[in-house]
C-alpha cells in the first residue's frame, strides 16, 4: 500500500503555493503536516499529480495579536499548542482541545491549518474553531487574502468553502475574557480516535460571545443559536431543555439514534459549563 | 527524484529519493535500519513511530523527500541512551513484549513519555501511550514497565522552546458573513429512502431529496421531460453521448482529496403518464479500481393545485476501496450532497433561476448550465 | 529491542523483486475479459501463467463435506471481494502497484450471498455450482432430547450472533521465496506458525517434492492462527521463485489484511435450554450457523468451527441431554479461519448468556446457577455428552474464587448506577479450553493432515552447551524460553548454554506447528524427552570419567556431581567429540544427541478451565462501556513460567475485550467489507483494557508430561461472554438485553432504546415539553 507518484515542490512563500495550486489543473494538494492526506495517498484514494509542500513557506507560521484577536499562522502543530508554546487566547480551550486530537507522534506533525483544509467532520479543530466564531484567512491569487466564517467553512465531508489555488494563512481566534466559560465533550470509543459527536459550549459575556456548537456530524458542524441564546439569558440548565429539539431541527438528515447522540455531546457540554460556572 | 539530505543515528546520509518515497521505507530499504517497523501505513499502530527533529513522529505518513535537513533517530539509534537503556531492562522485567513487532514503537514513545511528561498517573499513561497499538500482551507488562521507568521522574515539557514573536494585530475587524449551509426554506427535504434495485441486483443506498415548486405539475413535467436538459442536473455528469437511451459519459465525485471519475454507460428514460423519469448506470474509475452502479430517479407530483414538488432519488452501489473506506456514513453525506444539488439543480431548470454556487467537483456543471439557461430562457 | 529482529519484510536479498497483487472489487461475479498492460506483459502473471500450479484443495474424511478449489489466482470468477486475480512483480512495492492499476479485468456480477440466511435460501445463487447448495457441510447431534424438553419446567430460547472479524498481527502475513541453486532447493521464508505443514501444503500446490522446498520461518510478529494457514499469495510467490529462480517477497499490508485476510467468529446460535425449577440444566436444543466464506482453508477445512461450535457448547457443565444442528454455509466472504480460541469465544458467548438467562427466569444469581450446573471435582475426570474427556480440575471452585475475587456481595449491597449516572452491572464466564488435544480429535474433524507425535532433537555440544530444535515455531508466545527451562529441567545445563532453533524444516524435526495451545504440551513433552534421553547419557559419560555407577551422578550448580567430586558438561562434551580415547567400549554409540517424539498418552486433550469476572459501567446515554475490574481464575495445570502464563492469559484477554466491544469486519449487502483501515476497525489500545487480576490453580493433568495444559488461547474465549453477561446485568433496570457482539455503543443505544415504554409515549413527552 504505497502511495502513485506525484511531484513534490516546496513552496518558499504562500504566494508562490498559490500560483503552483493554481498552474495544476486541479490536480495538486497541498502538503503541511500530511498526517490525514498521507495515509489517504498511501491507500491510493487520492492521487494527486502534484503535493505543494509549505511547512517552510513563509507566512504559514506567524502570530498576531491584540486585545480581541489572537491570529495563529496555520502551520502551527497540535502539540506546540497542546504544550502552550504559543499563548492560548481562548483560556485553555485550545490547548485542551489540541490535547486530545489523535496521538502524541501525529500532533507533532500534524498542523491547524491542515486540519481545517482537511475538513474531515469529526475533527477537532473543525467544531472547536466554528464554536469560537474564529474567522480562517486563506491566501489565493489576489491581493488580499480571503476571510471565511469558521463556522460556515465546512460545507460537507471533505469539503470547504477553499477555492483550489487557495491556501490557509491563519485563524484568527476571538480572545475570550477572564469571564469566559467554556466546554468541549467529545464521545468516541477509543482514545484518539475520530469523534461520534461533539458538543461544544462557549459562552462569554463580556465579549459577546455565546455560542452552542454539535459537531462530527458527517458532514458541517451545525451551531445551535436558540439553545446558545437560552444559555446566555437562563443559564446551561434551561439551555439543556431544548438542545435536543434543536438539533433534530437543524441535522434533519441525522437518524434519531445520531440525533440522539448530539444532543447528549451538547448536553454533556452545557453541564460541564454549569459546573465550571458555579465554581 | 528528489535529492534529500539528513542526519540518521548520528551520521549524515544523502540520497535520491522518489517524492513517495516514506521515511519508513527510505530508512528500511535504503539504511537497513529494519527496526522502524511498518505495521498499518495508516498512521495508526504506531510501530514506524522514530524521533524526527526531537520529537516523536509517524514514519509511515511522512515522506523522506520531506525530511531535508531533519534529525532522525531510530530505535538502532539509542544504544547510549540511559533513559532508553532503562527501559529496555524494564521491558525485559516485565514482560512486556512478546513478538516483539510493536517493540521498537513502543520504545520510542515510551522514551517521549517517560522524557517529557515523568511521572504520571497510570490513567494518563494510558492515553499517552494510546497511540501504539500491541496485540499480544494486552499493555500490562507495557505499562508496569514505563510506570517502573517514569517513577519520581519530572516533567520537562517546553525544554526545547524557542521564544516565540508575537506581531501586532492589523488584520480586518469585521467577520465574514457566515454562510451558513441550512437547509432554508422549508420547501425542502431529503431522507434516506428505500433502497432500490439497480440493474436487477438487489442492495444499495438510497437518498431522497423533494423541492417545491411554484407551478402546476403538468407546466413542471413539460420541463423535466427533456433528458437533454435534466440529465446535466446531475452533479459532476459529463455526457459524451446520447443516443435514444443510451447514454455514455462520466461522473465525477470528489470526497476531498479523493477524486474518482466514474466512466461508463447509463440506460436513461421516462415514463409521462406518472411524470417520473430516470437514469441507471455503472461505472469505473480506472485509477483506484472502485466502480458504482447507481440511478436517479426524479418525478413530479401535485401538491396543491399550483405548486409541485420534484421528488429527485439517488440510489448507489460502491465496490473498491471508496466503497471499503466508509468512515462513519462519509460517502452518504456526499451523496447526499449531490442529491441537493440534483433538485436545485432541477429547480433551477425550472424556475429559470441561476443555481446556486458549487464547485466544480459537486458540479461540473458551469458549462452545461449555461446551455441550459439559453435553452431555458428562450422556452419561457 | 535494539531493532534487530527480523521479519519477513527485513530482510534484503540481492536482485529481490516484490509482488502486488491485483484483488477483485466484486463478491461475486464471472471474469468476462483479463488483459494485461503490453509494456509491462512479463511482470504481470494471471492463473493461466501459472503453469503446474494446483488450487488448495482440503479434503475431509467427515462424510457430506463438500470440497472447494481455491484458486491461487482467480480463473473464470471470483467469490469475494479482495481476491487475488492477478498479480504483477517489481523491484519496488510502490512500483508492482502502478503496475496493478495497468491491469484490466472485466467483471459480470452474480448474486451474492452476503449471510448465512442468504446462502440457505431457496434457490440461492450456488458459490460452487456443482455442490447444489451452498453448505460445506451440515452436522445433527441428538442424544434424545424430546421427552426432557415436554416435562422441563423452565425453558428459554436465545438467539445471539458474534460480528465478522480479523485477526491483526502486528506483522501481516509475509512470504519471501528464493532458489538456492547449490542445494537446489526452492527456500521459503514465511510468516508461518506452522512451517513443516506449509512445506506439505506447497509441495501439493506446486508439485514439488518435499526434499526440494525448505521453509525457514524468519521471526513470527504474532500470529493468533492466521499464520497456520497456507494461503494463496504464498504459493504464488513461491511459484515465482521457483520458476524465475530469483527472489521475491510479497508483504501482507493492513488493508489487505482487513477486506481479504482471514475471517473469524462470525456465529450465529439460536438455541432452547431446559432446565429444573432451580435452574439446574435439562437439556440444551441448538442450531449453529458459521459464515464460513467462499473456500475452505487448507488445512483446517471449512467445518472445523462449526464441528468445535457443536461439541463444545455444552461447556464445562453437566448436560443430560443435548440436540444441535449446525450449518457451515459458503458466503461470498474471505475464507473463514481458527482465530484464537476458534469456535469457543463464540460457544462460551453462547452458552454462559444462556446460564444467565436460566437464572433469570428461576430468580437466582447467575453464579449460583453456574456453580450448580458446573462438572463438580468429586466426577473427574469426566466424559460429558459429546465425548469430552474432562480430565482434571475443580471448576466451581474456580468460579467460586472469581465471584470473590469480584467482590460480588459487596456489589450488590452497594448502588447500581455510579455518580456519573452510568449502570453497574456484573458478569461471569466459565469455560474449559481443550488443549493439545492430539491425533484421534483432529481425525475425528476430518482434517487432511492429523497430527502424531511431535519431535524435538537435543545435543550436547563439545564445549558442553545444549542445542534444542523443534519443529514447532515462535511467534511471540515464548517458546524459547519454555523448552529451554524444560531442557534445563532434564540435563541441569545452565539456562544461558542452551540455544533453540525452531520452525526450520532444513534443521528441525518435524512438527505440525504452533496452534491449538498444544506448543508447550506437544514440543514441550518432545524436548523433555530428548533431554531427558540425552541426559542419561551424559550421566553416563561423567560416571565413567569420575569412575563411579551412573546411578550416583547428579546435576547440580551447572556441573556433574558424585558425591563430591565433579566435572562440567564441557569435560563430557569434550571426551565424546574429541577424546573418544577416554571413553570406554560400552559408550552408546548414539552419542549425546537424540531426536524423540510426544504426544500424551491420552490424547483427547487436557481441559484447562476458567472463569473470568468482570464489573463495568454503562453509559445509558453513549451506549459506551467502562471496564471496571477484570478477575481471571485459571488453572492451566503445572505452570513452566507464570511470567509466561499471565503473559498469554493477558494477551488473549484483550483480543476478548476486542471482540467483546470493538472489533467487527461489517459486510453491506453486496458483501463489500466497510472497514479497510484501523480507524473504521477498532483494536483495542492501554485506555480500553483493564488491569486484569489473574489468580492461580495448578491441578495437574494424568494425561500430560509434568501435568501441563495448554494455555495459548484460554485468554481469549471468555471475556465476550463475561462482557455480555455484565452488559445486561447492568441494564436489567432498564429491561434491556443485548445479545451480539461486539457490543458496540451504538448497539447498546438501540437495545436500550427497544426496551423504552415505547417510542410513542416517547415522542408525546417531547412534544409536551
Amino acid at each position: 500500500m504505497k502511495s502513485s507518484a506525484f511531484e513534490l515542490k516546496h513552496a518558499r512563500t504562500l504566494g508562490e503555493a498559490t500560483e503552483l495550486l493554481a498552474g495544476a489543473d486541479g490536480n495538486a494538494k497541498v502538503l503541511a503536516g500530511g498526517q490525514s492526506l498521507v495515509p489517504m495517498l498511501n491507500l491510493r484514494l487520492a492521487r494527486p499529480k502534484l503535493l505543494v509542500d509549505i511547512k517552510r513557506a513563509s507566512g504559514f507560521r506567524e502570530l498576531a495579536a491584540d486585545d480581541k484577536v489572537f491570529s495563529i499562522g496555520a502551520g502551527w502543530t497540535h502539540a506546540e499548542i497542546e504544550d502552550g508554546v504559543l499563548e492560548d487566547p481562548t483560556r485553555g480551550l485550545l490547548r485542551s482541545v489540541a490535547h486530545g486530537i489523535a496521538y502524541r507522534a501525529v500532533r507533532n506533525r500534524g498542523t491547524m491549518g491542515g486540519s481545517l483544509a482537511h475538513a474531515d467532520p469529526a475533527a477537532d479543530w473543525v467544531s472547536t474553531l466554528a464554536a469560537l466564531g474564529a474567522v480562517i484567512v486563506a491566501q489565493g491569487g489576489e491581493e488580499q487574502p480571503k476571510r471565511y466564517a469558521a463556522e460556515s467553512f465546512v460545507d460537507g465531508a471533505f469539503s470547504t468553502k477553499l477555492g483550489e489555488s487557495e491556501v490557509i494563512a491563519a485563524i484568527e481566534v476571538p480572545r475570550l475574557s477572564a469571564d469566559a466559560s467554556w466546554a468541549y465533550q467529545k464521545i468516541c470509543r477509543k482514545t484518539g480516535e475520530f469523534a461520534n459527536a461533539i458538543g461544544v459550549a462557549v459562552l462569554d459575556q463580556k465579549a459577546g460571545i455565546k455560542r452552542v456548537l454539535a459537531g462530527a456530524t458527517s458532514g458541517s458542524p451545525a451551531l445551535l443559536p436558540e439553545t446558545a441564546a437560552r444559555l446566555a439569558e437562563a443559564g446551561p440548565g434551561a439551555a439543556c431543555e431544548i438542545a435536543a429539539e434543536e438539533i433534530r431541527r437543524v441535522l434533519p438528515n441525522l437518524d434519531i439514534d445520531t440525533q440522539e447522540l448530539h444532543a447528549v455531546a451538547v448536553r454533556r457540554a452545557l453541564a460541564t459549563l454549569g459546573g465550571r460556572q458555579g465554581r | 527524484m528528489t535529492q534529500v539530505s539528513m542526519t540518521v543515528n548520528g551520521g549524515g546520509v544523502a540520497a535520491d529519493v522518489e517524492p513517495r518515497t516514506l521515511l519508513a521505507d527510505f530508512l528500511r530499504s535504503e539504511l537497513h535500519l529494519t527496526g522502524t517497523h511498518l505495521g498499518c501505513e495508516q498512521g495508526v499502530c504506531g510501530a514506524c513511530t522514530v524521533v524526527l527533529d526531537g520529537r516523536i513522529q509517524r514514519s509511515c505518513i511522512t515522506f523522506a523527500a520531506d525530511c531535508n535537513g531533519a534529525d532522525v533517530t531510530t530505535i538502532e539509534g539509542f544504544d547510549d541512551d540511559p533513559t532508553m537503556q532503562e527501559l529496555r531492562e524494564a521491558f525485559s522485567e516485565c514482560h512486556a513484549l512478546q513478538c516483539g513487532f510493536c517493540t521498537p514503537g513502543m520504545l520510542t514513545t515510551a522514551r517521549d513519555i517517560v522524557l517529557r511528561l515523568g511521572d504520571i498517573d497510570e490513567r494518563a499513561l494510558r492515553e499517552e501511550l494510546s497511540g501504539n497499538l500491541c496485540r499480544c500482551t494486552g499493555y500490562v507488562g507495557i505499562v508496569a514497565a514505563v510506570k517502573k521507568v517514569a517513577a519520581g521522574r519530572k516533567p520537562n515539557v517546553a525544554a526545547a522552546v524557542a521564544p516565540v514573536t508575537v506581531s501586532r494585530f492589523e488584520g480586518s475587524r469585521s467577520r465574514p458573513a457566515s454562510l451558513l449551509a441550512t437547509n432554508g426554506p422549508v420547501t425542502r427535504s431529503s431522507a434516506a429512502a428505500k433502497a432500490a434495485p439497480i440493474g436487477g441486483s438487489a442492495g444499495g443506498t438510497s437518498i431522497e431529496e423533494r423541492v417545491r415548486v411554484a407551478a402546476p405539475p403538468e407546466q413542471v413535467w413539460s420541463i423535466l421531460s427533456d433528458l437533454k436538459r435534466v440529465v446535466p442536473c446531475v452533479p459532476g455528469a459529463e455526457i459524451t453521448s446520447l443516443d435514444g437511451e443510451d447514454l455514455v459519459g462520466k461522473v465525477r465525485i470528489s470526497l476531498g482529496p479523493i477524486k474518482v471519475a466514474f466512466n461508463g454507460q447509463a440506460k436513461v428514460g421516462m415514463d409521462s403518464s406518472k411524470r417520473e423519469g430516470w437514469l441507471t448506470g455503472r461505472g469505473r474509475d480506472s485509477g483506484q479500481g472502485s466502480s458504482a452502479a447507481g440511478s436517479a430517479r426524479w418525478s413530479v407530483i401535485a401538491d396543491g393545485p399550483s405548486a409541485s414538488l420534484i421528488a429527485v432519488t439517488l440510489t448507489w452501489k460502491l465496490s473498491g476501496p471508496l466503497a471499503q473506506f466508509n468512515r462513519a456514513g462519509l460517502v452518504q453525506d456526499v451523496v447526499r450532497r449531490l442529491a441537493t444539488a440534483f433538485a436545485e439543480n432541477l429547480e433551477a431548470s425550472i424556475t429559470g433561476a441561476a443555481p446556486p454556487r458549487r464547485k466544480t467537483t459537486l458540479g461540473g456543471l458551469g458549462l452545461i448550465w449555461s446551455v441550459i439557461k439559453a435553452r431555458l430562457f428562450s422556452r419561457q | 529491542m535494539r531493532g534487530r529482529g527480523r521479519f519477513v519484510g527485513d530482510i534484503h536479498m540481492p536482485g529481490l523483486r516484490e509482488v502486488a497483487f491485483l484483488r477483485s472489487p466484486a463478491a461475486h461475479a464471472k471474469i468476462s475479459s483479463k488483459a494485461k498492460s503490453p509494456d509491462h506483459a512479463v511482470d504481470t502473471f494471471f492463473s493461466e501463467d501459472l503453469i503446474g500450479v494446483s488450487p488448495i484443495v482440503t479434503r475431509s474424511s467427515i462424510p457430506g463435506y463438500k470440497v472447494s478449489q481455491y484458486p491461487i489466482l482467480a480463473t473464470d470468477r471470483v467469490r469475494f471481494v479482495g481476491e487475488p486475480v492477478a498479480m504483477c512483480v517489481a523491484k519496488s512495492r510502490a512500483i508492482a502497484e502502478d503496475l496493478i492499476e495497468q491491469v484490466e479485468i472485466g467483471y459480470d456480477d452474480l448474486p451474492v450471498i452476503a449471510s448465512c440466511a442468504g446462502g440457505r435460501r431457496e434457490n440461492a445463487e450456488l458459490l460452487h455450482p456443482e455442490w447444489g447448495d451452498n453448505l460445506f457441510l451440515e452436522t445433527f447431534f441428538d442424544s434424545g432430547v424430546d421427552e426432557v424438553i415436554a416435562k422441563a419446567p423452565i425453558s428459554v430460547e436465545l438467539e445471539m450472533t458474534c460480528a465478522r472479524q480479523t485477526m491483526h498481527p502486528m506483522e501481516g502475513k509475509g512470504v519471501l521465496a528464493w532458489w538456492d541453486d547449490r542445494a537446489d532447493q526452492l527456500v521459503v521464508h514465511t510468516s508461518t506458525q506452522v512451517p513443516h505443514m506449509i512445506r506439505a501444503g506447497l509441495a501439493e500446490c506446486l508439485g514439488i517434492a518435499q526434499a526440494q522446498i525448505r521453509v525457514a520461518p524468519p521471526d513470527v510478529g504474532g500470529g493468533f492462527g492466521y499464520k497456520c494457514l497456507l494461503q494463496p499469495e504464498e504459493v504464488a510467490v513461491a511459484w515465482l521463485a521457483a520458476t524465475f529462480k530469483k527472489p521475491f517477497r510479497w508483504t501482507e499490508d493492513r488493508r489487505e489484511h482487513l477486506v481479504a485476510g482471514a475471517n473469524a467468529r462470525q456465529h450465529e446460535y439460536h438455541v432452547k435450554a431446559y432446565a429444573d425449577a432451580q435452574g439446574r440444566l435439562l437439556a440444551l436444543d441448538a442450531e449453529v450457523s458459521v459464515d464460513t466464506g467462499a473456500y475452505s482453508v487448507w488445512p483446517f477445512t471449512a467445518c472445523l468451527e462449526a464441528a468445535q461450535a457443536g461439541g463444545n457448547l455444552p461447556g464445562p457443565y453437566h448436560l443430560p441431554a443435548y440436540r444441535c444442528r449446525t450449518y457451515s454455509v459458503a458466503t461470498n466472504k474471505p475464507p473463514f479461519a481458527p482465530y484464537r480460541g476458534v469456535a469457543r469465544p463464540g460457544v462460551c458467548f453462547a452458552m454462559e448468556q444462556v446460564i444467565d438467562a436460566i437464572a433469570q427466569k428461576v430468580g437466582r444469581e447467575a453464579w449460583e446457577v453456574r456453580r450448580d450446573n458446573l462438572v463438580p471435582a468429586s466426577a473427574m475426570p469426566y466424559t460429558n455428552i459429546t465425548n469430552k474427556h474432562y480430565d482434571s480440575g475443580d471448576y466451581p471452585e474456580a468460579l467460586v474464587a472469581a465471584k470473590d475475587m469480584i467482590g460480588l456481595e459487596a456489589f450488590r449491597a452497594g448502588a447500581k448506577r455510579d455518580d456519573r449516572g452510568r449502570y453497574l452491572g456484573i458478569g461471569f464466564a466459565s469455560f474449559t479450553e481443550q488443549s493439545a488435544h492430539g491425533t484421534k480429535v483432529f481425525a475425528s474433524w476430518g482434517l487432511p493432515l492429523v497430527p502424531g507425535f511431535d519431535q524435538a532433537h537435543v545435543k550436547l555440544t563439545p564445549d558442553g552447551a545444549l542445542e534444542v530444535a523443534a519443529g514447532i515455531h515462535t511467534i511471540g508466545q515464548g517458546l524459547e524460553t519454555t523448552l529451554a527451562q524444560i531442557a534445563h529441567e532434564q540435563t541441569g545445563v545452565p539456562l544461558k548454554h542452551i540455544r533453540v532453533t525452531l520452525g526450520d524444516t532444513a534443521t528441525t524435526p518435524f512438527s505440525t506447528g504452533a496452534y491449538a495451545s498444544r506448543g508447550i504440551v506437544m514440543s514441550g513433552g518432545a524436548v523433555s524427552r530428548a533431554a531427558e534421553v540425552v541426559a542419561g547419557r551424559i550421566k553416563s559419560i561423567a560416571a565413567h570419567l569420575l569412575q563411579v555407577e551412573p546411578a550416583a551422578v547428579g546435576f547440580a550448580e551447572g556441573r556433574i556431581f558424585a558425591a563430591n567430586a565433579s566435572v562440567t558438561y564441557e569435560d563430557v562434551g569434550r571426551a565424546w567429540y574429541l577424546r573418544p580415547d577416554q571413553l570406554p567400549e560400552t559408550v552408546n554409540t548414539a552419542g549425546l544427541e537424540a531426536t524423540e517424539g510426544y504426544k500424551p498418552e491420552v490424547d483427547t486433550g487436557v481441559f484447562s478451565y476458567a472463569t473470568h469476572a468482570v464489573r463495568l459501567a454503562v453509559d445509558p446515554e453513549t451506549g459506551l462501556v467502562e471496564i471496571l475490574d477484570y478477575a481471571i481464575v485459571e488453572d492451566c495445570g503445572r505452570m513452566v513460567n507464570p511470567m509466561i502464563v499471565e503473559g498469554q492469559t493477558y494477551g488473549g484477554a484483550a483480543q476478548g475485550i476486542g471482540t467483546a466491544l470493538f472489533e467487527e469486519s461489517p459486510y453491506d449487502d453486496n458483501a463489500q467489507p466497510l472497514a479497510s483501515t484501523l480507524l473504521d476497525y477498532i483494536l483495542p489500545g492501554p485506555t480500553e483494557l483493564p488491569t486484569f487480576r489473574i489468580d492461580h490453580r495448578e491441578t495437574l493433568s494424568p494425561y500430560s508430561a509434568h501435568g501441563i495444559k495448554g494455555v495459548g488461547e484460554g485468554g481469549a474465549i471468555a471475556p465476550p461472554a463475561a462482557i455480555v453477561n455484565a452488559i445486561n446485568d447492568a441494564l436489567s433496570p432498564l429491561n434491556a438485553t443485548i445479545r451480539q457482539v461486539p457490543a458496540s455503543p451504538q448497539r447498546i443505544r438501540e437495545a436500550i432504546r427497544r426496551a423504552r415504554p415505547s417510542q410513542a409515549t416517547e415522542s408525546r413527552r417531547d412534544v409536551a415539553r
